[in-house]
């Protein structure tokens, strides 16, 4: 039984956010392994391999960018980046970098342990994403091979550019994409006006799916950061 | 950059000043043909420099070149310099000691008045620092005091009594949280050379979350939200500006007694967007309003219903945030009742693809 708990690796240096973090996780039937820095959570991570990795920024030898560089090196192991700056370019600089998601502090149990779950499953099923060809979300429904979208079975008519971004946002659902990481998908280049392009095509989907401000969306809008779609249920 | 723009800005009063006395003088030789008031106007001209420009060194060249004038241009013998007759020599050394008694004085009074400014702004902030402290104590009073009951006496107390005691924890948390917002937010403003990285932000989305994060501490007010069909968006810190309308709309649920409804309107007059948070409530008393964004905290608007307010950090931290922005914030009374605080942003150029 023991063997089939998902191994986290926390790595942060203070230790009553350490602690915390670690009960939670315990409480949440996760095995976990904790560093208080990089050097050791370097360590930890390769003799361990666990299966996410909640990486605190500011560490007190090296900056956490550092071994989140080290570990997309080799692997895709979800890594979850808590964060005490609320500047948006650290957001985006680490999403960027290879972060899954982000966590501010601070931050609540419940918020935590919603990304956690959304971050294991999305890597447990990124290779086999397609193969059923659907995916759904509380009367969102998307039809890969048809390339059709339907909302509690009524048909959204989408262009094809809009298509391409609600699959995106899909296939990657829980996670946030940052802006540029959806440009260069969709378009696969990057200029000036794209950003406005991209809002202009959210705007879109937005009216067409109906959407209302502040209630209860398919696509969530991380502001300055990027977009990220509602998990599958 | 500023030092040498300093540097040009007194050499250019120096020697205008300078001038001005040379022209003068040539005047009044050439039409009264008095020599009595020459040194006296230079001695005018040395004051003057000395007091108008920073530092020794513009007064004492100016007395230096106004003697050697002096003597040069207006006294025996003409158009020859000759240092040796006592009076000249004399009436130098007056000259000197004018302009350098004159740069002392006014070095030693602007010295001063800086002197003073600072120390009223560290009043302020110490002013300020003791407020925020003493508010800060009040939460933490509450976490302290209910964990450390909890961990010491688990058995004492009943699960009711418990989840309530924690529920305050959970609260004043959460306060302090958004104290701390607020401070940031300060911090970012509060310098000289106030820096705000603006993005543009499509409207409909920041609407989308501001409402999510309101929704998140205040789950049962409705806010009805009316937003223009257009597509916009408007060059901003959205986390700043995020901040100062969940400010408003908190303010409106903690002091607008009697309030069912809770309107959130932005709409677009030719290249500003107007936000306006508008409630149905109690107003704001006339006198509040005059200085209501005014000063950094106000002790007495701890109102009843809401035992602490941030109203009073929250409503000038607001107010400093937009005017940083180069828009406008202001806050009135409705004549049905009501207030309404409304403030504007520049939108993006429309750009036709």
């Amino acid at each position: 039984m023991n063997n089939n708990k998902y191994k986290i690796l926390v790595v942060e240096d203070e230790d009553n956010i350490s602690n915390l973090v670690c009960t939670l996780l315990e409480a949440g039937g996760y095995q976990v392994i904790s560093a208080k820095n990089c050097s050791s959570g370097q360590m930890l991570y390769f003799s361990h391999r666990p299966d996410l990795i909640i990486l605190d920024l500011g560490l007190p030898d090296i900056d956490g960018t550092e071994l989140l560089k080290e570990v997309r090196k080799d692997s895709l192991t979800p890594v979850i980046v808590l964060s005490a700056r609320t500047d948006e370019t650290d957001k985006v600089a680490a999403l960027d970098i290879g972060a899954n998601d982000y966590v501010t502090k601070p931050f609540g149990s419940a918020e935590l342990m919603a990304r956690v779950r959304s971050a294991l499953r999305t890597s447990r099923h990124s290779s086999g994403n397609f193969s059923n060809g659907i995916f759904e979300a509380d009367g969102l429904m998307i039809d890969y091979d048809a390339r059709r979208v339907f909302i509690d079975n009524s048909e959204i008519k989408l262009t094809q550019t809009e298509y391409n971004i609600i699959a995106f946002l899909s296939v990657h659902s829980g996670k946030v994409l940052t802006y540029s990481a959806i440009i260069k998908e969709i378009w696969g280049y990057n200029d000036l006006g794209s950003i406005k392009k991209l809002q202009v095509n959210m705007a879109n989907i937005r009216k067409k799916f109906g959407a209302k401000p502040g209630k209860k969306n398919y696509i969530v809008n991380e502001l300055g950061v990027g977009y990220r779609m509602c998990e599958r249920s | 950059m500023k030092n040498i723009s300093n540097v040009i800005i007194n050499i250019i009063v120096t020697a205008f000043i300078l001038t001005a006395c040379f022209v003068i003088c040539l005047i009044i030789q050439n039409t009264i043909g008095t020599y009595s008031l020459i040194p006296a106007i230079f001695v005018l001209g040395a004051f003057l420099t000395s007091l108008i420009t920073a530092g020794y060194i513009y007064g004492i060249i100016s007395a230096v070149v106004s003697v050697l004038a002096v003597d040069f241009a207006f006294e025996f013998p003409y158009f020859k310099l000759n240092l040796t007759i006592t009076e000249n020599l004399v009436s130098a050394i007056i000259m000197i000691i004018i302009a350098f008694v004159t740069c002392t004085l006014t070095t030693k009074l602007k010295k001063q008045e800086a002197f003073k400014a600072a120390g009223e702004k560290e009043k302020m902030r110490a002013d300020l620092l003791r407020a925020i402290s003493h508010d800060l104590r009040t939460p933490l009073t509450t976490i302290y005091g209910a964990s450390s009951a909890i961990l010491e006496n688990k058995d004492d107390f009943s699960e009711e009594q418990k989840t309530k005691m924690l529920q305050s924890i959970k609260e004043d948390a959460a306060w302090l949280t958004r104290m701390v917002e607020n401070l940031l937010s300060i911090t970012k403003l509060d310098g000289d050379n106030v820096k705000i990285l603006k993005a543009s932000t499509v409207l409909d989305e920041f609407i989308d979350s501001v409402l999510i994060k309101f929704n998140k501490r205040y789950p049962n007010q409705e806010v009805i939200v009316d937003l223009p069909d257009e597509f916009i968006t408007i060059p901003m810190d959205a986390m700043l500006i995020e901040q100062v309308v969940v400010n408003m709309l908190e303010n409106a649920v903690c002091h607008a007694e009697g309030m069912t409804r809770l309107c959130l309107n932005v709409f677009t007059l030719s290249n500003k967007v107007i936000f306006e948070i508008k409630d149905n409530g109690c107003g704001i008393d006339n006198e509040r309003l005059k200085n209501i964004f005014k000063g950094y905290y106000n002790s007495d608007n701890v109102s009843s219903d809401c035992k602490r307010s941030n109203a009073g950090i929250g409503l000038s931290v607001c107010s400093a945030i937009i005017k940083a922005h180069g828009g406008d914030i202001k806050a009135e009374n409705q004549k049905d009742g009501g207030a309404v605080f409304r403030f504007t942003l520049d939108m993006e150029e429309q750009v036709n693809e």
